[in-house]
């Protein structure tokens, strides 16, 4: 195949891809693991668009006869790029959605100075009834262990969460019960979580593996860990992955 | 698995390609009609191979696929960023099409103040009417340079277009109020920042030279005036893709990469020193890449660490330099321009930031 034609081509065939894989995702509802679901209508409108002109391209466009010659430096250096990018594309298409995992969550520092009083307020829910704390997702709990850490506000406060398990480096009977929070797309995602003092929790389970954790907070046994206070789980289960498994 | 097999069948025509590795594809040997045989068996082609592609798919959706989770990561935020990008560098490309195909040549023109400085302010204006974030606003600055805008031109454009436009005014908005000045210091702070360098960039004497040779040939050749509007249309569509789209998934793959190597504390650790929390903000701009309609969003949870003049500088320098942005940059200007301009607009987004938080 010759140079003029990937030149010509490569933009509309990634285009293509692109919009392949982005349409196969929002079939199956997994395009909120990439975006927030605000901008799914108008991301799936102008795929659409997109596709129709590359359709259109590959039927109507008259070729292009002109060109600028390339050195043939300059000709590597693009076919190495388009080879990367049609690689990235082939692998958009090929590989199944994926969740970001407890690497990232490591690496963005969990509960880092992201997260304040603006996803959910102490006073406000200091006047919640008791019974609704199951509801709490782990972002409003991490969120509320920011503001106070104080026992007595926690106790008797039911705390009922869904998440995946990252290791607290600091010390191996803990480990946090975590989420992503997105605010745009994957791109930004937050890490959030609850530490979960448990001995041994790493012979029955494994970093990434989601849970459901019952229990309470009590002030956290464990000497290693910077945290004051964790939850002390009634149960900790095995769960399946939510089919949203960012927190919006 | 169903529904998108069979939109993929309608996919593909053009992946005459470099997935698969025939010798063949010689557009161009045919006459100049639209369709040509090489094309119906391209089209196949591509059509069986994207079949093939998804097929992949679901096995490896049933199997698993153990990548090891730092690529598995990185994968996943590349294509974050591509599906958060396309559809505004699509609209981008499709308002490129329609100042470049079907305005009357003057229409721009026509209204414009002669005076070069009256001239660029009121060019920077333009992203008001525009919903357009800053990677779908490349192949508009293409077409205005197409279409006889000068290069600092549309540079005064490019900068100010992101920042002053409606979404972006109305998100930034929604996430701060009119708190601390913020909203009104990065519209002022904008329009400031893409004049002056507007200015600069005018005082070259070869504009042409700020292009890349590509590009400056492209606009050399001038406009393809033949063929009806529709088929200019198209020749438009696959010339700006082939530019942008490799771009757009190298810039992808980087801000992946560095994301996925940099851990975010040693950042946000440097928060409430004034000089320092101003220069972590540009960093944090430049790594994150995220798109200038969101980014009040993205940056909100941070203002009660970080000072209001750092937040700044972070909205403005953000949309304008990032690595997505730059790799889509050179496609358009040169590498020793790109250098040149980071440098401006770093310096005067970090004095903005600065004045903002000696101010507030």
């Amino acid at each position: 195949m010759s140079w003029l034609s990937i030149q010509r081509w490569r933009g509309v065939v990634l285009v293509g891809l692109a919009a392949v894989a982005t349409v196969v995702l929002a079939a199956t509802g997994q395009l909120v693991l990439y975006i927030h679901p605000r901008y799914v209508v108008f991301t799936v409108i102008m795929v659409v668009l997109a596709f129709l002109l590359v359709l259109a391209s590959a039927l109507l466009s008259k070729p292009d006869d002109e060109d600028a010659p390339a050195s043939p430096f300059s000709k590597a250096l693009s076919v190495g790029a388009v080879a990367l990018a049609a690689l990235l594309a082939v692998a958009m298409v090929a590989l199944p959605a994926a969740t970001l995992s407890s690497a990232t969550a490591d690496q963005r520092d969990i509960n880092s100075t992201a997260i304040g009083a603006s996803d959910t307020d102490l006073e406000d829910a200091a006047a919640v009834p008791t019974a609704e704390f199951a509801a709490f997702t782990v972002l409003d709990w991490a969120s509320l262990l920011r503001q106070t850490t104080d026992l007595a506000f926690y106790r008797d406060k039911p705390v009922d969460v869904v998440g995946f398990i990252t290791p607290d480096a600091s010390d191996p009977d803990v480990f946090y019960v975590s989420r992503f929070f997105v605010t745009c797309c994957a791109v930004d995602a937050q890490p959030a979580g609850v530490p979960v003092y448990l001995p041994g929790w790493a012979s029955q389970f494994e970093a990434d593996d989601w849970v459901r954790v019952t229990g309470q907070f009590a002030a956290n046994p464990s000497s290693g860990s910077a945290e004051p206070l964790a939850i002390d789980p009634d149960d900790v289960l095995a769960v399946e992955q939510p089919s949203e498994p960012y927190l919006f | 698995m169903g529904t998108p097999t069979e939109t993929a069948a309608h996919e593909h025509p053009p992946s005459h390609g470099y997935d698969h590795g025939h010798d063949h594809g010689h557009d161009h040997g045919a006459p100049a009609r639209g369709f040509s045989r090489a094309r119906a068996i391209w089209l196949v082609v591509g059509v069986l191979g994207v079949a093939g592609l998804l097929a992949l798919r679901s096995l490896a959706t049933e199997g698993g696929v153990p990548l090891p989770n730092q690529l598995q990561d990185l994968l996943t935020l590349a294509f974050s960023v591509i599906v958060e990008s396309l559809p505004f560098v699509i609209l981008g490309i499709l308002l490129s099409i329609v100042v470049q195909a079907w305005l009357p040549d003057d229409l721009l023109q026509r209204y414009l103040p002669r005076n070069a400085v009256l001239r660029r302010f009121c060019i920077s204006l333009f992203g008001i009417a525009l919903p357009v974030c800053e990677c779908g606003n490349v192949p508009l600055a293409r077409g205005l340079v197409m279409k006889g805008f000068t290069v600092s031109e549309s540079m005064t454009f490019l900068l100010a277009a992101p920042i002053v436009n409606p979404v972006t005014i109305i998100t930034t908005h929604a996430a701060f109020g009119f708190d601390d000045g913020i909203l009104v210091a990065r519209i002022l702070g904008g329009l400031a920042i893409a004049n002056i360098v507007g200015w600069l960039f005018s005082l070259h004497p070869r504009q042409d030279d700020l292009l890349t040779p590509s590009f400056a040939a492209e606009c050399a050749r001038g406009d393809h005036s033949e063929g009806s509007r529709p088929q200019r249309s198209l020749a438009i569509f696959v010339r700006e893709t082939s530019v942008i789209m490799p771009a757009l998934f190298i810039g992808a793959l980087i801000a992946g990469a560095i994301q996925v190597a940099v851990p975010r504390e040693v950042l946000v650790s440097l928060g409430s020193n004034p000089l320092w929390s101003v220069l972590a903000m540009m960093v944090l701009a430049f790594v994150i890449a995220v798109c200038s309609s969101v980014d009040a969003f993205f940056i909100l949870p941070f203002a009660s660490t970080f000072l209001p003049g750092s937040i700044v500088t972070f909205l403005v320098f953000g949309p304008i330099i990032d690595v997505k942005m730059l790799a889509i940059m050179r496609t358009t200007y040169t590498t020793r321009t790109l250098v040149q301009l980071t440098v401006v607009v770093g310096l005067l987004s970090a004095l903005i930031g600065l004045v903002v938080n000696v101010l507030a």
